[in-house]
């Protein structure tokens, strides 16, 4: 059923319901009333002389009607009923007048009982009888009977009428009244369709009612969902740009590796005697497939997350003796010299182990892949916990300066921090860089006495 | 001390690799591929446990778990992946060291003998570094058997250096150890303190390294 429909229909029945609940009830309190009016009137009449003359005749009290008297009586008694009929008894309940009908058993229990007023009513309503205990417990005219016209039922056929036309007025009303509900309500339903169906289109619906709230609610989730939205496509985008970009980079040393290796093949099959330095290009390159996917991996992390995702205290020591074990092997092949000095006591710091090992294995491995044969690397760790330096001092080819101020420079993300430059300055320095800034390091590069690089990290960076 | 390294390795060309390398070093490895058959060893029947993570049957963060539980034996952890919560879980639940994939194998032998060799700091009374021998408790030091007759300052260099036997030691280490950091002439003052040294060592000099760019080193010799 629809919404209109059916506030009508409720409005309609409520209203019936409604309006013979007041009929029934205003006719419970008439008929009270004429009970008292008509009690009212007998006691009334009686003491002012209507006892004396009840007395003096009881045969033929109350004379024809007593219309006389019942014209003077209160004024409730005269009221929209016709006049009632009196017969006295005793307190007996017996009558003089022979023309008194019988007390009716009723309302002598009653009377009985301790009231002074009694009354009932016939079935059909058509007539009411009062009987009332005069003042007086003497004489023949102790208790009055009254017979009355009784008040009308308080349900008739013709009854129905009135609420029926008042009900269809309501309804009639609530039809229009509901119209600009309901075409709101349908309009707000139509937008959610829309959004349903892939829209941007914003949901709003005027007034400041419950449906102007629904709508905003509605709105507000279309934000949330869209955002959401939002966010999902672009990590997509940039998990598809990740892949990409990834089996680009891997490609690159991948294809050079296998130069050497089928380069080697050849010089083998022509009987040519190699040495094992001619493998050390094969290794190189291997090792540096190996960096590059660390690098990707930890760019990939760093792009998608601000700050740092996790936290821990990190024992430097050990992490330095590690990066520098990992590249000795190929330190040792190219006949450099890598050597390692920590101290004793035990230097920490707070930060994500993850990227911290792959930046300090970014500078170990620079220092060592771009130092020329018999070159020497330095990785020195000095001071304490909060007050500590790293130095990773080479003397290979260094850095130009203009160069290494841009190295520093804020992380230059995409294409260019991806392409291999000839010292190292691509994608693992702007690595360096981005961890250092996040764990809140200084970062310098400098250059060595007697020629090289020295890259200096210690913590205190300004953000 | 018995040489037995138990490599837990579910590859077998990885597991192959190391078993050769190790034993080439002179180790004697044992090999187990599943992690449910490294369960029922014992840890104290080996020198150190080098164990990879993601294994058939028990996991490897299981196995070290339960190897803590029962010894104290040195564990290196082989992780395939770049993970830092799985690292910092396998540090925090005892594992000494742990090498990422992939690794070179003279890297993975540097690992286990850093692992073997911790750091004597204290309380030895005697230090031997190759052919140079030093009695802390009477402050004696004899080369190639020959008494040495070394100042306070000569011997406290010595004696840093041989504590620290075969890891380059840094100046400022040294200067810390034996001189007054605080004198700015503390720094150059050490080499002649070295020079000296290396004089009354005699042939036992060469076990007196200089290290480019961090220091000086006592090596075992040759």
């Amino acid at each position: 059923m629809k919404l209109r429909t059916r506030l009508a229909l409720t409005l309609g029945i409520a209203t019936v319901a409604v309006l013979f609940a007041l009929g029934w009830a205003q006719s419970r309190w008439h008929s009270r009333m004429r009970v008292d009016a008509l009690a009212e009137a007998a006691v009334h009449r009686m003491e002012s002389g209507g006892r004396s003359r009840c007395e003096a005749n009881p045969e033929s009290w109350p004379p024809a009607r007593g219309r006389r008297n019942a014209r003077r009586g209160s004024p409730s008694a005269r009221g929209p009923f016709p006049k009632p009929r009196f017969f006295a008894y005793d307190a007996n309940y017996r009558s003089r007048n022979p023309a008194s009908p019988p007390f009716p058993p009723a309302l002598r229990r009653e009377l009985d009982a301790g009231n002074d007023v009694a009354s009932t009513r016939s079935a059909a309503h058509e007539r009411a009888e009062v009987a009332v205990r005069m003042p007086w417990d003497e004489g023949p005219c102790a208790v009055v009977l009254l017979r009355a016209k009784g008040p009308p039922p308080w349900f008739s056929g013709a009854m129905l009428i009135p609420p029926l036309l008042i009900a269809l007025v309501v309804i009639v009303v609530a039809l229009f009244a509901a119209g600009p509900i309901v075409r709101r309500v349908r309009q707000l339903t139509e937008s959610v369709r829309r959004l349903g169906a892939g829209s941007d289109e914003r949901i709003h619906v005027e007034g400041s009612d419950e449906i102007a709230e629904l709508g905003a609610a509605f709105e507000q989730s279309r934000q949330t969902i869209q955002a959401q939205l939002a966010s999902l496509r672009a990590r997509e985008v940039a998990l598809r740009n990740y892949i990409a970009n990834t089996t680009h980079d891997v490609m690159l040393p991948l294809s050079v590796l296998q130069g050497h290796l089928v380069s080697l093949q050849q010089r083998i099959e022509a009987g040519e005697t190699l040495d094992a330095k001619a493998i050390v290009p094969s290794i190189e390159e291997s090792q540096y497939l190996g960096s590059l996917l660390h690098n990707l991996n930890a760019a990939a992390r760093l792009e998608a997350t601000e700050g740092l995702a996790h936290y821990d205290t990190i024992d430097l020591n050990r992490l330095v003796e590690r990066v520098v074990d990992r590249q000795k092997p190929v330190a040792t092949r190219k006949q450099i010299a890598l050597e390692v000095g920590v101290p004793d006591a035990l230097v920490e710091v707070q930060g994500d182990l993850t990227l911290l090992e792959q930046a300090l294995g970014n500078l170990v491995q620079n220092a060592v892949r771009y130092n020329r044969s018999g070159g020497h690397v330095a990785v020195v760790l000095s001071g304490r916990t909060g007050g500590w330096t790293l130095e990773v001092i080479d003397d290979g080819p260094g850095i130009p300066d203009k160069d290494r101020a841009r190295v520093l420079e804020p992380s230059v993300r995409g294409s260019e921090a991806r392409t291999r430059h000839p010292h190292g300055m691509g994608l693992g320095l702007h690595i360096v860089n981005d961890v250092a800034k996040r764990h809140r390091l200084r970062l310098e590069l400098r250059e060595t006495d007697g020629g090289g690089l020295t890259v200096v990290l210690s913590p205190g960076r300004d953000t | 001390m018995s040489n037995r390294i138990l490599l837990v390795e579910d590859d077998v060309a990885l597991g192959q690799q190391v078993i050769d390398s190790l034993r080439e070093a002179g180790f004697e490895p044992h090999w187990v591929q599943d992690g449910d058959d490294a369960r029922s060893l014992r840890p104290d029947d080996y020198r150190l446990i080098v164990l990879d993570l993601m294994l058939p049957g028990t996991y490897g963060m299981d196995l070290l778990k339960r190897y803590r539980a029962k010894s104290e034996v040195p564990v290196l952890i082989l992780s395939a992946r770049d993970d830092t919560a799985d690292k910092i879980r396998g540090l925090q639940l005892g594992a000494d060291d742990y090498v990422t994939k992939p690794f070179f194998p003279e890297e993975l032998l540097a690992r286990i003998q850093a692992c073997l060799r911790r750091p004597n700091l204290s309380g030895n009374e005697r230090l031997v570094v190759g052919a140079i021998v030093i009695d802390l408790e009477r402050r004696e030091v004899t080369a190639s058997g020959n008494a040495l007759s070394l100042t306070p300052v000569e011997l406290e260099i010595l004696t840093a250096l041989a504590r620290r036997k075969g890891a380059a030691v840094t100046r400022d280490a040294l200067v810390e150890a034996a001189l007054d950091p605080a004198q700015d002439s503390s720094r150059r003052t050490l080499d002649v303190h070295i020079s000296r040294l290396r004089t009354k060592l005699g042939e036992d000099a060469k076990q007196l390294e200089t290290v480019w760019g961090i220091g000086y080193r006592l090596s075992e010799g040759s």
